[in-house]
């Protein structure tokens, strides 16, 4: 137990001191700081009782899809006890905090791709390597090769985590509206209508001149759903190729704001923000009719607009201008874990194919194992919810073709100032320029 | 902080006006035990806060990011620079100065009403006076959710009630002054009740002699509450402005939370207060350097501020032929 | 007693003079409901589903769906260890810092001693400072005594509100008339009991009140807490966050916990709300 490792150690010690050494291997669940011992500590990692703590935010539900339970079986000595903190950017300010200090680190942190940049350029080396761990090159191999890049220094030698989830993005939309306003509604014809931005926004302002649509919806969500989905598709999105902030020339940001700049002032959008109750109370109301969806969204919408809505929410097997990516996590192990063998061993484990596929069944995380992707239970999945949409199909598709551009260390700060800019766009009739500006500025308070 | 020194006052008081009937310290003058009375406090105090303090103020003279926490470097007094050409700062600074009025000075009012209310002779008393609390005890996070369901632009009940009496709904959220005035609405709520509570425990080292002798020579409630209670509650209430002023300067969870979490104070930063400003530069923009100048500027801002209260609560009282310090201030109860 | 020589000092024992008129119960009334009111709609939400509460015609009553929302809240989270946790925080953090503010404000307010200003001063002024960046280093402190993920790591900072010793400062100042304290020592009674004969009694209702105060304010902290607990030793804010699993958090579950985690903070009210009412009536210092 990380929390209270100085006192076990001065126990520890004294114990030693006045029993001889024979007492401290007899003590199996007090003392248990395994790494020395793991190369030959069998599958597990270790062979004592072990509690290991797994620190998590908010979104990852490996209890729920009962992982915990089937680890259990594998490995009856080890218990585990997650460490949630429930928003990311807690969790992660909790991280660097203990980071900073060297000390109350979980045996396994997550790592969310917000701030993932940060700990390959800052922490690698309080991370374990998954470069020089005994399986590297079989856990390297399982991964979506960008999936593993992301997580490793520009030389390639250091990886700080292994995959869990990815987000490849479709676009999600309620079949029963379209249908009212007297468009399309089938997901093949509208992968057709919706191929580029500028098809997408032309169907949104037909939706908009629709006589019949629902008074006062609106055919997309928000300008902010529009571009934080096209920025991933440049060349580059918040970052050059080191890894450094360079909004001005990116064109992924260049092109992504002239479409949802254009998407607010042509009045297609509802002008929400994303993640406030308000956006989570339009997935019923019918405020707006579609929204990029990432794998995980699928989930968010229906826990939002609730069974009532099942059947009415339809995937395109589309995104406009090409396959990318949002979101998605890690798992890293730090150096001074507690029970770090023990740890690698839970890591890979959680990792690996058929855990991935559970996940996915259960609990609508995408996997970033290429193997669990390629898994019937994964490609031939279908939703019921979403009109018995082929998701694993739809999603798999998307994920093969995706572009990754470089990330780096305010790509998290760097989108919510433009996307509240575009807000302003849409709610405050701002110019796009003044706004942008205005963005620019935000950012330098984040650059410095 | 001369001001909340203790001779500064007595000789200026001293100068001003007769010895007074009581002296309001003293009692055996030189006493070593006094030391021992707080110590306990000094000791955890000077771990716990002053060490956290000083850390800040070493922090604040380095390009401090939490992320390279080992690897700042020494730049001076760039992040003071640096805050005073700044938009954001500026911004900030007004907001908490708007915020500050609108929120205090009727939230004060109202508590010292609401007391005094509770003071009289009154059923279920016992209720009352613990239920006003009970904004305070009620989740930060609950009662912004529903504030802001009240508040919503498009679905909340204020607007509703607008329309319903044709009067134009008003954006809330986004215009300036309705959203400052809708943040102020929550501070207002939930620390009112806060301050009534502590006004009726000032009211009650009122001495009932006085109220009684009042009455007798025919001083009506109102006269009664201005000549016998107010003057009563002089120490008091000087606390609970002094008290107040840090408060709002250093106000940041109803306008962190009013945005849903986000930093920015709306998406112009319309209700952005300097509290909330530091919280972004030094949480969301792990600027952790620049955040701890502008800790110590508004450490800065609220010292100027709490003297300008007492400067003013001190002129009242010469006006008025009574001392008001902070320090000083004891309750001379008198009756016309 | 002579210590009861003096007459000022006090209130009555009815906790007031004059009797309340029918608009006094009109306005108490109204702030009641104001100030209840989010409590209420807290219920009303903990026992609705997202979708019922986003309906056009929101729900104003609660039902009995709110009991199955804890039980799962129950289920989720380890409420039940916060509270405990919570309680301890919050009960130490109230006794610690009235018993510490209650003997430091004494001090500061009638007894006289070198640099006695200059301390004050520097109490008053860091209550003007906000803390909220002394985390960090306040952390790295905790790690190096190897109280991180301890209770203690929660209390010991807690203990020193500037604010309770400058309420305490001013409220004996003026609570505590100083021929009551001359009396005392003419008789002989030495400085502790002067304190504990005298002084307390006679600020009672202002330590029920601080005590209170202190420990809402121990029960909603929530920023420090979560940087140096873990949610296998929480206390009931930091338990709060396994709430909020999966990406689309039911809401009603969320607020059947923040419910779950008010109820004892309801019966401090109960029994302090007693006291603050009850320390005026046994106030000895009523002639």
């Amino acid at each position: 137990m990380p929390r209270s490792s100085t006192r076990r150690h001065v126990a520890a010690l004294s114990a030693v001191a006045a029993i001889g050494a024979f007492a401290l291997a007899g003590c199996g669940n007090s003392s248990s700081d395994t790494s020395a011992v793991s190369a030959d500590a069998g599958p597990c990692g270790t062979n004592d009782d072990t509690t290991l703590t797994v620190g998590l935010f908010g979104t990852f539900g490996f209890k729920e899809a009962g992982l915990w339970d089937a680890y259990k079986k594998v490995c009856p000595n080890i218990t585990i006890k997650e460490d949630v903190v429930e928003q990311s950017a807690d969790y992660w300010t909790r991280l660097k905090t203990r980071l900073a200090s060297g000390s109350g680190l979980d045996d396994v942190q997550a790592i969310e791709i917000g701030f993932v940049a940060d700990v390959v350029q800052n922490h690698a080396d309080q991370f374990v390597n998954w470069n020089t761990v005994p399986n590297a090159a079989a856990d390297k191999a399982e991964f979506y090769p960008w999936k593993w890049q992301l997580a490793s220094t520009s030389d390639g030698k250091t990886t700080v985590g292994l995959g869990t989830d990815i987000g490849p993005e479709a676009i999600c939309y309620r079949s029963d509206l379209l249908k009212q306003a007297g468009l399309p509604s089938d997901p093949t014809t509208l992968a057709q209508k919706w191929d580029t931005w500028d098809h997408f926004i032309d169907f949104g302002k037909q939706y908009e001149s629709s006589s019949t649509k629902p008074s006062g919806s609106h055919f997309v969500d928000s300008a902010a759903s529009v571009f934080s989905t096209a920025v991933y598709q440049g060349q580059e999105a918040y970052d050059n190729s080191d890894g450094q902030p360079d909004v001005e020339n990116s064109d992924g940001v260049k092109n992504a704001w002239a479409f949802a700049s254009q998407a607010a002032q042509d009045g297609i959008t509802a002008g929400l923000q994303q993640f406030t109750p308000a956006w989570n109370k339009a997935f019923s109301s019918g405020a707006f009719a579609a929204l990029a969806c990432p794998t995980w969204m699928m989930g968010y919408i229906q826990g939002q607009a609730g069974d009532a809505y099942a059947g009415k929410w339809d995937v395109a097997p589309v995104l406009p201008g090409g396959a990318t990516n949002w979101g998605g996590s890690w798992l890293g192990v730090p150096e001074k874990a507690a029970h770090k063998a023990a740890a690698i061993a839970l890591v890979e484990w959680l990792s690996a194919k058929d855990q991935q596929v559970t996940m996915w069944k259960d609990g609508g995380h995408f996997p970033s194992n290429s193997q669990a992707a390629a898994d019937p239970a994964v490609a031939n999945a279908k939703s019921d919810y979403f009109s018995n949409a082929p998701v694993g199909k739809i999603f798999g598709d998307i994920s093969s073709q995706m572009k990754i551009p470089p990330i780096g260390l305010y790509d998290t700060q760097i989108q919510q100032a433009l996307t509240t800019q575009l807000t302003n766009v849409e709610t405050k009739h701002t110019s796009p320029d003044d706004a942008f500006s205005a963005a620019l500025d935000a950012i330098k308070q984040v650059t410095g | 902080m001369t001001v909340l020194s203790q001779p500064d006052v007595q000789s200026g008081e001293a100068a001003l006006r007769p010895p007074a009937p009581r002296r309001t310290r003293g009692i055996r003058p030189g006493s070593r035990i006094a030391y021992v009375y707080v110590l306990p406090f000094f000791l955890v105090f000077a771990a716990f806060s002053i060490y956290p303090w000083v850390a800040t103020a070493w922090v604040s003279l380095h390009d401090t990011r939490l992320s390279t926490y080992d690897q700042s470097s020494w730049i001076g007094l760039a992040n003071y620079r640096n805050l005073f050409t700044n938009d954001f700062f500026w911004n900030a600074f007004r907001n908490t100065i708007t915020i500050g009025i609108i929120s205090t000075v009727p939230q004060l009012c109202m508590a010292l009403g609401i007391a005094h209310l509770l003071n009289y002779r009154l059923r279920g008393r016992t209720f009352f006076r613990v239920a006003i609390l009970m904004p305070y005890a009620t989740s930060l996070a609950a009662a912004t959710v529903i504030f802001a369901e009240l508040f919503d632009p498009n679905l909340g009940l204020i607007n509703w009630g607008l329309h319903v009496v044709h009067l134009p709904t008003v954006d809330w959220q986004g215009s300036r002054w309705p959203s400052q005035i809708a943040v102020s609405a929550i501070v207002t709520w939930r620390w009112t009740g806060y301050n009534a509570l502590i006004y009726l425990a000032g009211m009650q080292a009122i001495d009932t002699d006085l109220y009684e002798a009042a009455a007798m020579d025919g001083a009506g409630r109102w006269a009664q509450f201005r000549h016998v209670t107010l003057p009563g509650l002089r120490p008091t209430i000087l606390f609970t402005i002094v008290v107040s002023t840090i408060g709002a300067a250093q106000l940041f969870g109803e306008p962190l939370l009013y945005h849903n979490g986000l930093p920015d104070g709306g998406t112009q930063n319309q209700y952005q207060t300097l509290g909330l400003l530091m919280y972004q530069q030094g949480w969301t923009n792990d600027r952790l350097g620049l955040a701890s100048a502008t800790a110590w500027t508004m450490f800065l801002i609220i010292v100027v501020a709490v003297c300008a209260n007492l400067w003013i609560a001190r002129r009242r009282g010469r006006r008025e032929g009574r001392r008001a310090s902070i320090v000083a201030a004891v309750p001379e109860v008198t009756v016309r | 007693m002579k210590r009861r020589a003096s007459s000022s000092g006090s209130g009555t024992a009815n906790g007031g003079v004059l009797e309340a008129g029918w608009v006094t119960y009109v306005v108490i009334l109204l702030v009641t409901l104001v100030s209840v009111f989010p409590l209420y709609y807290t219920i009303v939400m903990a026992s609705h589903t997202n979708a019922e509460m986003a309906a056009s015609r929101p729900p104003i009553l609660p039902n009995m769906s709110v009991v199955d929302n804890v039980k799962k809240a129950l289920e989720l989270a380890p409420l039940n260890r916060g509270l405990i946790n919570s309680v301890i925080v919050a009960g130490s953090l109230a006794l610690g810092t009235v018993a510490l503010s209650t003997l430091a404000g004494f001090a500061f307010a009638k007894l006289r001693f070198r640099g006695s200003n200059i301390l004050l001063a520097i109490c008053v002024a860091t209550m003007m400072v906000p803390l909220q960046m002394g985390v960090i280093p306040l952390y790295m402190l905790m790690a190096r005594l190897g109280l991180a993920g301890h209770l203690t790591a929660v209390i010991l900072p807690g203990l020193c509100t500037a604010f309770g010793v400058f309420f305490m400062r001013q409220y004996v100042a003026s609570a505590v008339p100083d021929e009551l304290i001359e009396a005392a020592y003419m008789d002989g009674a030495r400085p502790i009991r002067v304190f504990w004969s005298v002084v307390v009694p006679a600020v009672r209702p202002a330590m029920a009140v601080l005590g209170m105060l202190t420990f809402l304010m121990a029960w909603n902290d929530f920023f420090w807490p979560i940087i140096v607990l873990s949610s296998q030793n929480p206390t009931v804010q930091v338990s709060f966050q396994s709430l909020a699993t999966g990406y689309a958090p039911q809401q009603s579950i969320v607020m059947a916990g923040t419910l779950y985690g008010t109820v004892p903070v309801l019966i401090v009210f109960a029994v302090l709300g007693r006291q603050i009412v009850g320390g005026i009536m046994q106030g000895a210092v009523k002639g």
